[in-house]
């Protein structure tokens, strides 16, 4: 795949399945085209001799030197088209035509041959099923949208055609440009990484907005956003949050929706913006897009009105950012101008009765304190405050100091001549203060990701041979489901665990618990038994004399619940000491989008009843896998609440990133939980193992 | 020579191909051989007539021109069973009209095979077991048995008693290679020292075991959404998704060579499901299509999508039989299982062939 700087500025675009038909697609974006395009227009259609007063070609093949080819011609011929295309040497294509993939069987192999054609030709494909491309560095609409955008800064990417239309329809209404705007439509070529990709690189964006359903490569899109990111800000929605939202993006996409705690996890660890809402995702657009980063988290209110001021100061509390503590000098200061009964600390209250100039006054002290980082300017309308008057002077304000600024002018059509005077200069105005922190929280966020450093993964030498070997043997079995008989893969991974060993007779049982120090823990060893101490498949603290009797208990107990099950034998291990120790859970799920997600929270009624457990991306490095910890709200548990020892955190965080290797290095690992895995002051020791494998991947 | 009569411990253990195999090994081995199935269970008419599909293939494969109700003279349906308890059926008729149609068979046959009913036990209501009939034909019987599990022993000992002398041996089939050597090397000689014969352990095999999803649609009646998807992989299993969306992939990862059912208005389910390697054909009940969005998807990973219009729960029973009674019979069942006892079994001295000379 090549640049794509030809697909957003060609110098020619062909549109193959050009007509004049009323109502038709391939007349709408014939007119959108012709409507301003820089570039030349080269119709295609067999059945025309001209198409709007342009010579029209039969075919791709008559035209040199297209670098954009628009297609709308029937789905049964749209492959065709690609393969003269391609032998012409057109590389940028956007498939306007739906009847693929998301019309049933047919199309779906009409898709799969589309991908191969492009790969043969190494085309940059956009769609199919889309509504198209369209650029306003060249003014070119090549979409069927029946409204163009403004020019602008944003570059925007749609997973639903329909929504662009609304939005560039919207958009327009609000003063809010574009730079570039690609529908994704089935994405069989070029995907949402595809566009940050160039979008990161391209100077004219500034911001790259995305309405996401769901992403294809996950991992790929992490390391992507994260390069990305460093410049250009990335904000997505996606979609199919809810398990009802997740259905119906299944139904629109067919594909399985992902779970929304590895899109949380990943688009985070992408270093992605994300809007809730479609007003969030402008808002953010817009704020970024205008302002710079902030220097610091605090924020300053600026406020003629008492209410509005708390409102602003609870939202403030709901985020990320903190209520700037001014310096001495700025009280002081602030003092000697403010009137009396004026409140000088944050929130400052410039009293109901102020005129702009008070606002003016109080903004040159509170935007020269070295710990405002960002500030919010709230004004209710009064009689001697002219909303255009402040407009101009936070307007000024802005340039004079480079502190990002929100406003919040809480007026109906009084606020609006001003809320266009500020967005001259990027200051955003919304009728609710919240709004307005909620956008500054969003450029603090931003600076929080622009500076991160990202770690590499740790490399722990391990016994990758040994592990396969583990893992090979659910071939010979017949099975994808490892229990306790899989603590070899742990430890060829170097995580510790307590002296075992599987007894699969009476006799040998007796022997091994004779060589394990103390009394023993039995269990039940069954790939089939999911939850073994719901059956009574676990026995605690079995003194040496009775181990043969509970070998025949815990055998028939098993027999007894699921006749089925395969049963291997009854685990005997060393007894862990659970009172000096905490026990956790160290998971993973394979997401089919973003791959292994690692999982991470405290055993017990933590994670099964409170939820309480956090994710990544694997691989997770090291100061990730300390973020884990940090992120559970059980985490004082783990530090020596209620006068406890506190626990080895660095050996549950290597275990952390050693089960993160372990299933980046062998991708059959579906699932894996280590539960639990014991964390005491010496260490961690993994007592029980569960894992899902897919022979096809081995 | 005397008949064989193939009987088991438990349904579904193979019977049919089995018996079919036995009767073509002695027909290679040069005999005129004639089968019959005294009780007929696998209806398909409800007018009580037989439309089992075992004596129809035995008839194809054995050349035979006699008549349905010949090969299959009683049909033990739920209505003959309750006109035999209010005393309506003669078991001394019944009992006739079996013998009649036998000799009348193996007047022109060396060796007759007859096919049991289900389990040992069926047929007592009218006198009429298998061990009756055999003793009645004075037959060996081959008792067919499954193997999961030591306890499973229990039942062939029941068996072994009922039939007494009748018994000609124990073979075991579809035995699961996680415990055939557990099988061989202790059970077979606990029951060899109590005289109990056993000819053969055939390991169970794909092909034998499972529906492919192509027989399974054809059994239910079912649509096939898609269509380049490949109907011939074998399933053996179904699970039911009725879960939440977010555990769905966890449970789907976790089967193997499962049909997954579900009603076709839970797109986040079959999603789930085709993302599953585990999960090689969908069900969906309630004649709810998909969007073609889903099929599209399901085509693109080979995952064939059947559609039936009767409601979930009905498409689950129906799903479950047919997995439960296992393939179709057909020609290649049968040259497969003789295939096996070729491999593993030693049943030529029920017919006349020493073990030495196979």
């Amino acid at each position: 795949m090549g640049q794509l700087d030809t697909l957003f500025a060609p110098e020619r675009v062909a549109v193959v399945g050009a007509t004049e038909s009323d109502g038709s697609v391939g007349r709408a974006i014939m007119e959108n085209l012709l409507d301003g395009y820089v570039g030349d227009v080269v119709p295609i259609n067999p059945s025309s001799e001209e198409v709007f007063g342009l010579d029209c070609y039969d075919s791709l093949t008559d035209v040199d030197d297209v670098d954009l080819a628009i297609v709308v011609v029937p789905p049964q011929i749209v492959n065709d088209v690609l393969r003269e295309a391609g032998e012409m040497g057109v590389q940028d294509i956007a498939v306007i035509t739906a009847g693929f993939g998301e019309s049933g069987s047919e199309g779906a192999a009409r898709e799969q041959e589309m991908r191969t054609i492009a790969d043969e030709y190494d085309l940059n494909l956009v769609g199919p099923n889309c509504l198209g491309v369209l650029s306003t560095s060249v003014n070119m609409n090549g979409t069927f949208s029946p409204k163009s955008a403004i020019d602008g800064n944003i570059s925007f990417m749609s997973q639903s055609g329909a929504f662009i239309t609304a939005v560039l329809d919207w958009a327009s209404d609000h003063g809010v440009g574009f730079n570039d705007v690609v529908s994704l439509g089935n994405k069989a070529v070029l995907d949402e990484g595809d566009f940050i990709d160039y979008w990161g690189a391209d100077p004219d964006t500034d911001v790259i907005l995305g309405y996401l359903e769901d992403i294809d490569n996950g991992r790929e899109f992490i390391d992507t956003a994260r390069e990305v990111t460093k410049d250009t800000p990335i904000v997505a929605v996606k979609s199919g949050r809810t398990e009802a939202g997740a259905s119906a993006a299944a139904s629109h996409t067919g594909a399985i929706a992902g779970s929304e705690r590895a899109y949380e996890a990943g688009l985070e660890q992408a270093g992605v913006l994300r809007a809730t809402s479609v007003q969030e995702l402008f808002d953010y657009a817009t704020i970024l897009e205008g302002q710079s980063t902030p220097d610091s988290d605090e924020i300053a209110i600026v406020t003629n009105a008492g209410g509005p001021g708390v409102m602003a100061t609870d939202a403030i509390g709901d985020s990320g950012l903190e209520m700037a503590s001014f310096t001495d000098e700025t009280l002081e200061n602030l003092e000697d101008v403010m009137p009396d009964g004026a409140n000088i600390y944050n929130p400052v209250d410039v009293l109901g009765d102020a005129p702009t100039e008070r606002y003016e006054d109080a903004l040159d002290i509170v935007l020269d304190d070295p710990n405002v980082g960002t500030v919010i300017v709230v004004a209710c309308p009064t009689a001697v405050l002219s909303f255009e008057k402040l407009a101009e002077t936070l307007n000024a304000k802005h340039e004079e100091y480079g502190v990002p600024m929100a406003a919040s002018l809480m007026g109906g059509d009084s606020a609006s001549d001003a809320e266009e005077i500020l967005g001259e200069e990027g200051i955003p105005s919304y009728f609710d203060p919240a709004r307005g922190v909620n956008s500054l929280d969003a450029l603090r966020e931003y600076a929080e990701i622009k500076t991160h450093e990202y770690a590499e993964p740790t490399d722990f030498d391990v016994d990758r041979e040994r592990a396969r070997e583990v893992l090979e043997r659910t071939k010979e079995r017949d099975t994808n489901k490892l229990g306790v008989e899989a603590m070899e893969l742990l430890e060829a991974y170097g995580i510790p665990m307590p002296d075992s060993a599987i007894a699969t007779n009476k006799t040998e049982a007796v022997q091994a618990a004779g060589e394990i120090d103390g009394n023993v823990v039995m269990k039940i060893v069954s790939p089939d038994i999911l939850h073994k101490s719901d059956i009574g498949g676990v026995e605690v603290g079995v003194p040496d004399d009775e181990v043969a009797d509970t070998y025949d208990d815990l055998i028939a107990r098993a027999r007894n619940y699921q006749p089925d099950a395969t049963i291997l034998g009854v685990q005997l291990q060393e007894m862990a000491d659970l009172d000096a120790g905490t026990e956790t859970i160290v998971g993973i799920n394979r997401d089919p989008q973003f791959g292994p997600l690692v999982m991470f929270g405290l055993g017990g009624i933590f994670v099964e009843v409170l939820e309480d457990a956090t994710f990544r991306v694997a691989p997770v490095s090291e100061p990730e896998a300390e973020e884990m910890i940090d992120e559970i709200d059980s985490a004082p548990l783990l530090r020596g609440a209620r006068g406890r020892e506190p626990v080895d955190e660095g050996a549950v965080i290597e275990t952390i990133q050693r089960i993160s290797q372990l299933v980046t290095d062998f991708p059959a690992i579906l699932e894996l939980d280590i539960n639990p895995l014991v964390a005491t002051p010496e260490g961690v020791s993994a007592v029980d193992i569960r894992l899902t494998v897919d022979q096809e991947e081995l | 020579m005397d008949p064989i009569l193939v009987t088991s411990t438990e349904e579904a253990t193979g019977k049919t191909a089995v018996s079919l195999a036995i009767a073509k090994l002695a027909d290679q081995a040069g005999h005129s051989v004639g089968y019959m199935k005294p009780k007929g269970t696998r209806l398909q008419s409800a007018t009580g007539k037989t439309r089992d599909e075992d004596p129809m293939l035995a008839r194809q494969l054995l050349n035979l021109d006699s008549e349905m109700h010949e090969l299959e003279p009683i049909v033990y349906t739920p209505t003959f069973v309750q006109e035999a308890i209010q005393g309506r059926e003669r078991p001394e008729e019944l009992k006739d009209r079996v013998l009649e149609n036998y000799e009348k068979m193996a007047d022109e046959r060396e060796l007759m095979v007859i096919e049991g009913t289900d389990r040992l036990v069926t047929g007592g209501i009218v006198d009429l077991t298998d061990a009756d009939i055999a003793e009645m034909l004075d037959a060996k019987v081959v008792l067919l048995s499954r193997y999961d599990e030591p306890e499973d022993v229990d039942d062939i000992l029941a068996a072994a008693e009922t039939l007494g002398d009748s018994l000609a041996g124990v073979l075991f089939n579809a035995v699961p290679d996680s415990v055939f050597d557990q099988l061989t090397t202790d059970v077979v000689p606990f029951l060899e020292n109590r005289d109990i014969p056993v000819l053969g352990v055939v390991p169970r095999v794909q092909e034998l075991a499972g529906l492919t999803v192509g027989d399974l649609a054809e059994r239910l009646g079912a649509e096939v959404l898609t269509s380049d998807a490949s109907t011939d992989l074998f399933v053996e299993r179904f699970t039911v998704g009725a879960m939440s969306g977010e555990s769905a992939l966890t449970q789907f990862r976790r089967m193997q060579n499962a049909v997954m059912i579900t009603s076709g208005d839970r797109p986040e389910i079959i999603t789930a499901a085709l993302e599953a390697s585990g999960i090689k054909c969908i069900i969906l009940g309630g004649g709810f299509r998909p969007s073609n969005a889903i099929v599209g998807r399901a085509e693109e990973e080979g995952v064939p999508i059947l559609l039936l219009q009767s409601d979930t729960r009905m498409v689950i029973d129906r799903t479950e039989d047919f997995l439960k009674t296992g393939p179709t019979r057909s020609p290649a069942t049968v040259d497969r299982m003789q295939e096996l006892l070729d491999d593993h079994a030693d049943v030529g001295p029920l017919f006349g062939v020493d073990s030495a000379e196979e």
